[in-house]
């Protein structure tokens, strides 16, 4: 009875539109937030350098073969780039200034050495458990991350050799050992036990814990000067194409592959911030209209709520009655929208199949919170406004 | 209820003269089960009167008490609960809904306390000779018939004190004496008092008092 008396004689042109505009609102928010999350969180765990992270290098020039000028970082260059706005983290790659020679250690596979270049860089880069990226003198091994490149090259050699070929995991249990010897002295030199903890696609060398390249660099080549002819460079999420211009401004190069990934998420990622804000901005703008129209609503029945005030209807059952009224709307608008996004997400989670961008297709779920929370503060709104109309009357 | 003014004063009619035995300015109480005829000419306050016994006009100076406590302290809750079952009220305009029939401006009333059922609420529109009204938009009846609607509706809940703002003004001498039966049948059954308000006439009936505004 409250409804016939409250809710017909309205002009719902406006609701309609107010509705449509808080549909595709919804619809785009809910899709933008997904997709926003799901393409910076594409590549993570694939490798095990984090996120939006590059190895970079001077580039290689003739006045450079020529010793004309250096293709060594100064820590004040360093210093520079990190104090760029979009650089999350700066850190230098150390490398092996002592021989290192790299070779199986197990009976079940067979004998292979050859000579290889180490590296260490700063944990925050990697994403491997602390626990296990240690090394101490004494300990039974050195964990190294391995460049897939060269398992690649293992398992022909294996292939050749008449063995299976090995698989990731295989390949972490065969037992491998260090040489370490002193470039000016042959004599000086040690083993030390290896076990693999991971591969890298974005590394052309093997990676090592810090203290383990220290502990070579202070035994075998206590003399020779460090230099550090790479750096690790952490962007900060869809801002790669600033890291890209900083790279050809410092005459600076990287691995193709790690830029192409980053230069993508960095333009989809700008995208969908794009389409985000709009969304935002259409949300906000569809649910003032919406409240706004509560507001006339009130307006126009003003003298109905007066009325029913003067009966004896409870202030509180006029307010539910209001605010239920458009939180029921708003619920609707809602509920299309998000099978609306579940629908454009079938379409969309195929393109980026089709464009090799093979991103999580699971439900971001903050995107689903952005929805609950636009919905909270709609509901909100709408009971304040109610509350304040029909008091307004009282 | 104990209803007193104690020197009431609305700001609108502050500029006014008024009499020695007006309500307004003096000390008056309306006791329990009074039935009160409030005589005055126009613009003299009547619906002023109805407004802020009721507590929808908070404009004037003085005190208005139920038992002993200020209006001007309750809550809208408070409100709600005196307007279902302690004061009704009939309003010099109405106030019906013009888009409901008779029967859904009876119902949203009663359907507050479930006070009549449907039957005897079309008994009561057949007492004041309108039961063929029943099922009739509020907004097409006369204006005589919308009072006996508007009188009904208001004794659909349970109440101490019912004020009526001039509810006879397009009713004919008979219909009104009957209309006034009905309502002191009403009030007799639950120990209710009436307010009155009339521009001086009193309907044959035999009040308990008569006010002045």
């Amino acid at each position: 009875m409250l409804n016939k008396i409250l809710f017909k004689n309205q002009d719902k042109k406006q609701l309609v539109i107010a509705m449509i505009g808080a549909f595709l609102g919804i619809t785009f928010l809910v899709t933008s937030i997904h997709y926003l999350i799901k393409v910076n969180d594409f590549g993570k765990g694939a490798d095990i350098l984090g996120p939006n992270t590059i190895i970079v290098q001077k580039k290689v020039t003739n006045s450079s073969s020529l010793n004309l000028t250096k293709t060594d970082f100064s820590p004040q260059e360093i210093n520079k780039i990190k104090a760029e706005s979009f650089i999350q983290d700066v850190k230098p790659v150390i490398s092996n200034n002592f021989d290192v020679s790299f070779q199986t250690d197990d009976p079940l596979v067979p004998y292979f050495r050859s000579d290889v270049f180490i590296q260490t860089v700063d944990q925050n880069f990697l994403d491997v458990q602390s626990v296990k990226w240690k090394w101490e003198k004494g300990d039974e091994f050195v964990p190294m991350i391995l460049p897939r490149d060269f398992l690649v090259m293992l398992n022909t050699f294996m292939s050749a050799s008449g063995i299976p070929q090995v698989s990731d995991d295989l390949a972490m249990d065969i037992k491998f050992k260090f040489r370490l010897r002193d470039p000016n002295n042959s004599d000086k030199e040690e083993h030390v036990n290896a076990r693999i903890i991971g591969f890298t696609n974005e590394v052309s060398s093997i990676l090592v814990p810090e203290a383990f390249m220290d502990y070579g660099n202070q035994v075998y080549a206590p003399t020779t000067e460090s230099k550090i002819t790479q750096i690790m460079i952490s962007g900060k999420e869809s801002e790669f194409g600033l890291v890209e211009d900083l790279l050809t401004k410092r005459g600076l190069e990287s691995k193709n592959s790690q830029m192409v990934v980053g230069r993508l998420k960095s333009v989809v990622g700008t995208l969908f911030l794009v389409v985000l804000g709009i969304s935002v901005i259409a949300v906000f703008v569809s649910g003032l209209v919406l409240i706004q129209y509560l507001q006339l609503l009130l307006s126009r029945n003003s003298y109905e709520v007066r009325t029913l005030l003067r009966m004896g209807y409870p202030p509180k059952q006029l307010i539910r009655s209001f605010s239920m009224y458009f939180i029921k709307i708003f619920g609707l608008v809602a509920v299309i929208g998000l099978g609306i996004f579940f629908v454009f997400k079938l379409f969309l989670d195929q393109m980026f199949e089709a464009g090799g961008l093979y991103i999580g297709t699971n439900i971001a779920w903050l995107a689903i919170g952005a929805l609950v929370l636009a919905y909270a503060l709609f509901a909100l709104s709408s009971y304040l406004n109610a509350r304040k109309g029909i008091f307004n009357e009282y | 209820m104990n209803i007193t003014f104690h020197k009431v004063m609305p700001t609108p009619l502050a500029s006014i003269q008024h009499g020695e035995k007006s309500i307004w300015g003096s000390q008056t109480e309306l006791n329990p089960g009074e039935r009160i005829l409030l005589n005055a000419s126009s613009g003299k306050g009547k619906s002023t009167f109805t407004f802020t016994s009721i507590g929808l006009r908070k404009d004037y100076e003085g005190q208005i008490t139920y038992d002993g406590k200020d209006v001007k302290s309750y809550t809208p809750d408070d409100w709600t609960d005196i307007r279902q079952t302690k004061i009704s009220v009939v309003f010099q305009d109405l106030q019906l809904f013009p888009n409901l029939s008779v029967k859904d401006n009876l119902m949203l009333k009663n359907g507050l306390q479930n006070v009549f059922t449907e039957e005897q609420l079309k008994e009561m529109l057949a007492t004041l000779g309108i039961a063929d009204k029943w099922e009739q938009h509020c907004g097409l009846l006369s204006m005589g018939q919308q009072q006996r609607v508007a009188i009904i509706r208001a004794l659909c809940q349970p109440f101490e004190w019912l004020i009526l703002d001039e509810p006879f003004s397009h009713l004919d001498k008979a219909n009104a004496e009957i209309a006034l039966k009905m309502i002191n049948d009403r009030c007799d059954s639950l120990n209710a008092g009436f307010v009155l308000t009339s521009l001086g006439e009193d309907y044959g009936y035999n009040y308990s008092r008569e006010l002045n505004l």
